[in-house]
């Protein structure tokens, strides 16, 4: 009965955003993924949700800076259980564009578990899609 | 005791309760395909809206440290149980006579009102400032479509009233009745601007763009719900859900009740197609096809293009007499 639910579950991952002081670039291409036909993640039973709360997959971009990480850590704390981090482009691995500046207390996983990366400065539409999908298979082992 | 049973069944399965949880979800998620598909996506399977109920009931639930639990958690389901009141109230014609009873169309208004109230206390209980924004967003709302559809049904009551000898009859099953003896009201050239008027209601009660003022998600990030997760949520979306039938239903009731036949499964199947194509007009493709426009804007539209289109509808009925 679990595995079964696990199975129907799994198709109905919401999506939700935070954006980690990046320079907006990955953040275009996160809208594209969702906004233009043809890369639709609804297909995949995804939806871009408002709200923390109702989220299941994260998606952080930007290397964190150090005035946001506090709000960040916060953020990523009223996500309920089960959730999945997926960290989009090369700046939250390493820092990308702004490695060694004084004002990134990145990388993101010194703080936040990730499950994903999903390198690229910006990452293209499919890169994305793909990580997503990545996502859905490690949220189901622990739905 | 057959009677109370019977009400139970009623309430429980058919017409509330199960058929309306599933008619609605099953609804909800043609909407979603269709609106994909007219904007060239892909879209998700029709039965999208069961795999999220599925997803919520199995996720954790977080209350907010400020909230005021007690009104928290009893918001969704004082909306959940109100909604599931209402739909036994809607009679399908040839399937479902509804109730009996003098006043049904009044009851029905006030449930109508539930849900969104639901919002307002879980969106205030919630303690989120953006809970706060959302509950006068909603009541905002609230009070600028109640009024065209309250000129709505005053005028039909007179209509059907009138014609039977009476004044204004607020029962339901007469007004279906009604219409079964006489031809649906659909066809009557007095009830038109009512129609229409309806027809502008339907996207302010159900909360889809251009007037999801309170729900907005890119401006307040949905309001009310923002704190909800989990079950919490899900019962947020059988609401929604079973609000949408309600809605539709009246609809239906109200205008063309007309059944196909004497068959039991023809006329569901009947009611489900004047269900889905009512939701594609006046759901779907509106919204689709326009932004979110302003609070004072949503406001001012209501007080003025419905409202004066159902009372041209009462003028006229007076003067048919
Ligand atoms: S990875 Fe590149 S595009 Fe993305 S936020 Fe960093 S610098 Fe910008």
């Amino acid at each position: 009965m679990k595995k079964l639910l696990q199975k129907i579950a799994k198709k109905s991952p919401w999506l939700y955003r935070i954006n980690a002081g990046s320079c907006n670039g990955c953040d275009v291409e996160l809208a594209t993924t969702a906004c233009i036909p043809r890369y639709d993640v609804e297909r995949l039973g995804c939806k871009y949700c408002g709200s923390p709360k109702h989220a299941d997959i994260v998606l952080i971009t930007g290397p964190l800076t150090a005035r946001v990480k506090e709000k960040v850590l916060r953020l990523y704390d009223e996500i309920p259980d089960p959730k999945v981090t997926v960290a989009i482009g090369v700046c939250p691995i390493s820092g990308g564009v702004f490695r060694d500046s004084y004002a990134i207390s990145g990388p993101i996983d010194n703080f936040i578990p990730v499950d994903v990366n999903v390198p690229g400065c910006p990452p293209r539409p499919q890169a994305i899609i793909d990580g997503i999908v990545e996502a859905i298979k490690i949220w189901e082992t622990r739905l | 005791m057959t009677n109370f049973v019977q009400l139970i069944l009623n309430l429980l399965i058919f017409p509330g309760g199960l058929f309306a949880v599933a008619l609605g979800l099953f609804l909800m998620g043609i909407d979603r395909k269709i609106a994909a598909r007219l904007q060239r996506r892909v879209g998700p399977p029709v039965y999208q809206p069961f795999i999220d109920l599925v997803k919520l009931t199995r996720k954790e639930m977080v209350v907010p440290g400020t909230a005021h639990l007690q009104a928290f958690w009893l918001a969704p389901l004082l909306g959940f149980a109100g909604m599931m009141a209402a739909v036994t109230l809607i009679p399908i014609a040839g399937v479902y006579q509804g109730f009996k009873y003098s006043g049904d169309l009044l009851v029905l208004l006030y449930l109508l009102a539930l849900p969104a109230i639901a919002l307002m206390i879980g969106g205030s209980a919630s303690s989120s400032p953006f809970g706060a924004v959302g509950f006068s967003r909603e009541m905002v709302m609230m009070m600028s479509y109640e009024l065209p559809l309250l000129v709505v049904l005053v005028t039909i009551a007179l209509k059907v009233g009138l014609a039977t000898g009476g004044i204004a009859t607020f029962s339901l099953s007469e007004i279906v009745q009604f219409q079964l003896e006489n031809g649906a009201l659909l066809f009557d050239y007095t009830m038109l601007p009512a129609l229409l008027a309806f027809l502008v209601f339907i996207p302010g009660n159900m909360g889809v763009v251009p007037f999801d003022i309170p729900e907005a998600e890119t401006e307040i990030v949905e309001g009310p719900i923002l704190e909800y997760s989990g079950t919490g949520l899900a019962l947020f979306k059988l609401m929604t859900s079973l609000k949408m039938i309600v809605v539709l239903g009246l609809a239906i009731a109200l205008f063309f009740p007309t059944p196909l036949g004497k068959n039991f499964l023809v006329n569901l199947l009947w009611f489900f197609l004047k269900c889905l194509v009512l939701m594609v007009i006046a759901i779907t493709i509106v919204r689709t096809s326009t932004g979110r426009v302003r609070m004072d804007q949503a406001f001012k539209f209501y007080l003025r293009y419905p409202t004066v289109l159902a009372l041209i509808s009462l003028v006229l009925t007076l003067l048919q007499r």
